[in-house]
């Protein structure tokens, strides 16, 4: 009865910052506290939440706590690139500072590694990487470099790739690049065609990778045409914004990421409705893998709730695995 | 409309400052002289009412002192704008702090039960307000969808049936809203309209977040609004406007569209342009004109105020429909910056009036 195809779960974007975490984050801010007792803050979250995540799940982030937004860290490390205004994050209360780019963007050898969160240097076979997508990075930054929007693309993607090519050489295995903009607005015509050849450079720069392009914000349906032909090992999309009827069976050396988890509404979700639309999903588009974990970035959530909807997603995987996909 | 061209008004919340920033900044904006006399030993210790006081009339006599034409508290007695008003509710729980960016951070409540009000607000401070400003009051409130959409929910989201993909999500959403409007705002409004209120400003900053949304937003405040005799404006920040119209051009009593634009006017980039839809849907409202980014402590000049102004007066094609304003409400600048700002502010406004006015004549 139980399931014969590996079904994986875990987190897809950053965490939220427990409460301790925000109160010591705010008195760094104001004054009120010394760098020193904040980092304290941060490595026992961290470790807090490893804990939970090497309980639930095969694969662990840490919860990337420390970074403030999904670009910061190529945006503060990488030639070319300055911090700009604060920007709406799609379509959430949340904002992060548009990367502006001046001049032909180069990388920081070991800057993004640097900045990972600092337990998963010991964990680098399990850890999953989380990286902007090329097409969405292009997309939230302002080009000022005189290059094309494409040229920017392109390049994004080579030096994507020689960023997993690095960490790979540190151990890193799993890769992903959250890209919810292939969704939202999703390309056409050379713009498509730009998007496939950025992601050809990662592919080619680390074929051993699980790479997996992470999608939320928007119905997948209209961008399944594309999100197919990825070369990518995992496509994700979003089930709480992804009606089923919209999937159609895909190539089959895709896996299949599912969002499942809704981080808009403290309302947990349903064991039975979840397993539910897992099941319905996998009907519709079979697939030899299988990936879930929340759809939009979990710490639009507290902490406290975030952490329910964890042991939720665990119970889906279980149950899944238990009684099967059919 | 103003009968001067380019007046100026407050936005929204000013940081909040100590005792001893308080006693800093009597020496340049008299704000002690418009209380009742406090003997220095509260004045020392004060009980939260007395420092809430102190921090009201502080604001009023800054912003007064800063030049602008229309002020309010900097809403010194407010938690924040999200939580102080859904603390007046019955209905919610909240969970924890979500962060808006970096550590920056609210806490977000989640709705459990049908929305009702404890009872009318915001009118204390607005009888303060009335009682100790010299210059016009214009009172800020929170709006409906805004409301709903910084909570989670529980309780309109459990009544829709099995799994809860988007259309579930969006017939939730519209349940709290209209709640909102008709149960919370209505007769919160209609109480501070009774007691003198004329100018509101109803701040829907997330009507941005979901632009699909925008009729929602608006049906949310034409139900708040319903049959309430006021100068209504809404205050938008951080959208893409383009998006929102035609939409928002429904809300009925809405006469003034307070709009943030300075935070995206970059060198190559034209913050005000999308001005010229307004123009072009034919839209006679005023425009509350944000010319302050009070995300950055850089200093706008008065010339650059002033070129902004010229600006969004050749898209909308009248100055006279132009008030200017921060973008936002100033309170994650110090107190300092933040004063620089609205000076350059004011100065800006009357370097372009003179401008203007010196091409009527």
């Amino acid at each position: 009865m139980g399931s014969n195809r590996p079904i994986y779960a875990g987190l897809t974007s950053p965490f939220p910052r427990p409460e301790r975490l925000v109160a010591a984050t705010r008195d760094l801010d104001r004054g009120r506290t010394t760098p020193e007792l904040a980092e304290k803050a941060f490595v026992e979250a961290e470790s807090e939440l490893l804990a939970l995540e090497e309980r639930l799940f095969s694969n662990v982030t840490a919860g990337y706590l420390r970074w403030n937004d999904l670009f910061r860290p190529i945006a503060e490390s990488w030639v070319g690139f300055t911090v700009g205004p604060l920007t709406r994050w799609l379509e959430t209360n949340t904002f992060f500072r548009q990367p502006i780019l001046s001049a032909p963007p180069r990388r920081t050898a070991g800057a993004i590694a640097s900045r990972l969160p600092p337990p998963l240097a010991t964990r680098t076979s399990t850890a999953r990487v989380l990286l902007p997508g090329p097409y969405t990075f292009t997309q939230v930054l302002e080009n000022r470099s005189g290059a094309s929007e494409f040229e920017v693309l392109l390049s994004l993607g080579r030096l994507l790739g020689d960023e997993i090519r690095d960490l790979g050489g540190l151990g890193y295995r799993v890769f992903q690049f959250s890209d919810p903009i292939l969704v939202t607005d999703p390309p056409e015509g050379p713009a498509e065609t730009a998007v496939l050849q950025a992601y050809q450079s990662i592919a080619d720069a680390q074929p051993a990778a699980t790479t997996v392009v992470w999608t939320f914000g928007a119905g997948a349906g209209p961008a399944l045409p594309l999100l197919d032909r990825l070369p990518v090992s995992v496509v994700g999309i979003d089930l709480t914004d992804t009606e089923p009827e919209a999937l159609r069976p895909g190539p089959e050396r895709l896996g299949l990421g599912l969002g499942i988890i809704d981080p808009r509404t403290t309302l947990p979700e349903t064991l039975g409705d979840t397993v539910g639309v897992v099941r319905e999903a996998l009907r519709r588009r079979p697939s030899a893998s299988v990936w879930l974990g929340p759809g939009a970035p979990l710490d639009l959530l507290p902490a406290r709730p975030a952490e329910q909807k964890l042991l939720r997603l665990s119970d889906v995987r279980h149950t899944l695995l238990r009684e099967g996909v059919a | 409309m103003s009968a001067r061209l380019f007046p100026s008004q407050e936005i929204g919340s000013l940081q909040k400052p100590s005792l001893e920033a308080l006693r800093e900044w009597e020496d340049r904006v008299h704000f002690l002289s418009r209380l009742s006399p406090i003997p220095e030993e509260v004045l020392r210790h004060p009980d939260l009412g007395t420092l809430q006081n102190l921090r009201a009339a502080f604001s009023i006599a800054y912003l007064e002192s800063a030049g602008l034409d229309r002020v309010y508290d900097g809403e010194a007695r407010r938690v924040e704008m999200y939580e102080y008003a859904v603390r007046q509710m019955t209905g919610f729980q909240f969970q924890g702090h979500v962060r808006s960016w970096d550590s920056k951070y609210y806490r977000k409540g989640t709705v459990v039960n049908r929305v009702d009000l404890i009872a009318p607000y915001h009118l204390e401070e607005f009888d303060f307000v009335r009682a100790h400003a010299r210059a016009a009051v214009k009172l800020p409130i929170t709006g409906p969808y805004t409301l709903a959409d910084w909570s989670y929910d529980e309780y309109y989201l459990a009544r829709q049936p099995g799994w809860k993909g988007r259309p579930q999500r969006r017939a939730a959403q519209r349940e709290f809203v209209v709640d909102l409007a008709r149960r919370v705002l209505r007769p919160t409004l209609q109480k501070l309209i009774e007691h003198g209120c004329r100018v509101i400003q109803i701040d829907e900053p997330a009507a941005g977040t979901h632009p699909d949304e925008a009729p929602l937003v608006v049906e949310g405040f034409n139900e708040a609004t319903q049959g309430l005799d006021a100068e209504f404006s809404m205050h938008i920040c951080y959208s893409r406007y383009q998006d929102l119209l035609p939409a928002l051009l429904e809300a009925k009593a809405c006469r003034q569209w307070a709009w943030e634009f300075a935070n995206r006017d970059a060198e190559g980039h034209d913050g005000y342009e999308v001005l010229k839809l307004l123009r072009e849907y034919s839209d006679t409202r005023s425009i509350g004109l944000g010319v302050l980014d009070v995300h950055r402590d850089t200093l706008e000049t008065p010339e650059q105020v002033a070129e902004r102004i010229r600006r969004a007066a050749k898209y909308l094609g009248d100055p006279s429909k132009i008030w200017v304003n921060p973008d936002c409400g100033l309170r994650t600048r110090s107190l300092n910056v933040a004063y620089a700002k609205l000076e350059a502010m004011v100065a800006g406004a009357a370097l372009a009036r003179s401008e203007f006015e010196g091409l009527e004549t």
